[in-house]
């Protein structure tokens, strides 16, 4: 590496370096089941991805969709695909 | 920012800001345990052997397509948020099984999770986690290394619990219906998945064994096959009536596999599977109507499929009770599933 910083530990072992890239935790958000929601107050970096999570276990009678979701500055808008079969999402924003 | 520590890369990327949370190393996790969806199977004779002709094959699970096998893990990270979970995968390649996480849930202290693979293999998908610090109880005695902190004094970046290093990801979608054709013919089903592998690329990386991925199932798929027959006329000098009517069905995970050093694909495996019917003769009167018009779907097999249910079929699983017939030949929640790339050879 000719620039940039390398952070090792203590055997020698390099564990971060700037030639890395990572994803930094921006913020974590729940929508609740068969509820649309606003969620504000979300970081701006140059580079954003919104990861779901479905929790719970999934049921066998229900259609289990998760919420959709636009993300606009620093507003995450989550909204629900069905009014009475939509489940518990976690949004994970990461930024980079 | 007015103070503290902020590292970019000739990409403008940000690598440490120390106003924010970083995700660092857990642990990695074998799994406790391993189980399937138990199948839902079963259906009403009666009098069938009077019934002439009636046809009596095929009434268990026979042309079904295998199920995959569910790994149960129990990750120790106490905290709101939930753990990020890379699969290292048992192989890679494009015969690889795809195996996904299917669940997350806050049980305790501790997060379950529990792992979807396609197929059964004899080796094991591992789980490489990673939390805020705040949720990481580990300790160390080095003091060697980078730490950061935020405005309120909270650590956000330490290196010596192994920060999260990514080398690539993105956005995959899954196919739409797991199984594209026909779906049988006759008392024949044909469920198995056959949908194209829908395929995004990814950062070439040097070695596709090394490589671990962080994307929960997000898609699911359920399709049927139904078939009816009804027959009556006059054999062995009496008349016979017979009819019978038999749903098939699969409910599909979307899972995904490490294809190549710079390929990601997802796909389906049969997450769960059921075949029950009704089957009635009579060998003095036609019934016409008896069962006809209540197939498929209907009020009946509800109500066959509650009693399987109510008797415990689905316990051995621990999962929530049901019909697992939530839909009919359709998919859910296909595109926009995030993923993320890293390295198990980092945390090893």
């Amino acid at each position: 590496m000719s620039y940039g910083i390398e952070v090792f530990n203590s055997s020698g072992t390099e564990i971060f370096s700037s030639s890395d890239s990572t994803w930094t935790l921006l913020g974590v958000f729940t929508s609740n089941a068969d509820t649309s929601t606003t969620h504000t107050g979300v970081p701006i970096m140059p580079t954003r991805i919104v990861t779901r999570v479905m929790v719970d276990q999934i049921s066998g009678d229900d259609e289990s969709y998760v919420h959709t979701f636009s993300l606009s500055g620093s507003t995450l808008t989550t909204t629900r695909p069905h009014a009475t079969e939509t489940v518990k999402t976690i949004f994970m924003v990461f930024g980079k | 920012m007015a103070y503290g520590l902020l590292v970019t890369n000739d990409d403008g990327d940000v690598l440490i800001d120390s106003d924010f949370t970083h995700y660092h190393f857990l642990g990695k996790y074998t799994h406790s345990s391993v189980t399937q969806i138990p199948d839902v199977s079963g259906g009403s004779d009666a009098y069938v052997d009077e019934g002439g002709n009636s046809p009596n094959q095929n009434k268990g699970m026979e042309n079904m397509p295998s199920k995959g096998e569910i790994y149960v893990f129990s990750v120790p990270v106490n905290g709101a948020n939930p753990p990020m979970c890379f699969i290292k995968p048992t192989s890679t390649g494009s015969s690889a099984p795809f195996t996904g996480i299917v669940l997350t849930k806050q049980s305790g202290t501790n997060w379950e999770i529990r792992v979807f693979q396609s197929t059964v293999t004899s080796a094991s998908p591992v789980l490489y986690c990673f939390s805020p610090l705040s949720q990481v109880s580990n300790s160390t005695s080095t003091t060697y290394g980078l730490k950061t902190f935020d405005s309120s004094g909270v650590v956000t970046f330490d290196s010596r619990f192994k920060p999260l290093r990514a080398v690539g990801g993105g956005n995959i979608t899954s196919p739409g219906l797991a199984h594209t054709g026909s779906t049988g013919s006759s008392w024949n089903v044909s469920l198995s998945v056959n949908a194209s592998s829908v395929s995004t690329s990814f950062t070439s990386q040097s070695s596709a064994s090394d490589l671990i991925y962080y994307c929960p199932s997000l898609a699911h798929a359920c399709q049927q096959y139904t078939h009816e027959e009804d027959d009556s006329g006059t054999f062995d000098w009496e008349s016979y009536a017979w009819a019978r009517g038999d749903i098939w069905w699969c409910f599909y995970r979307s899972c995904f596999r490490i294809a190549s050093t710079s390929s990601f694909e997802a796909n389906y495996g049969v997450y769960a599977r059921g075949h029950i019917y009704e089957h009635k003769g009579d060998s003095s009167s036609v019934f016409a109507g008896l069962i006809l018009g209540a197939l498929t779907g209907g009020v009946y097999f509800a109500a066959i499929l509650a009693a399987i249910v109510a008797s415990g079929t689905f316990n051995n699983a621990g999962v929530d009770g049901g019909n697992y017939l939530p839909y009919e030949n359709s998919y859910r929640n296909t595109s926009g599933n995030a993923f993320i790339i890293s390295k198990a050879s980092y945390y090893d």
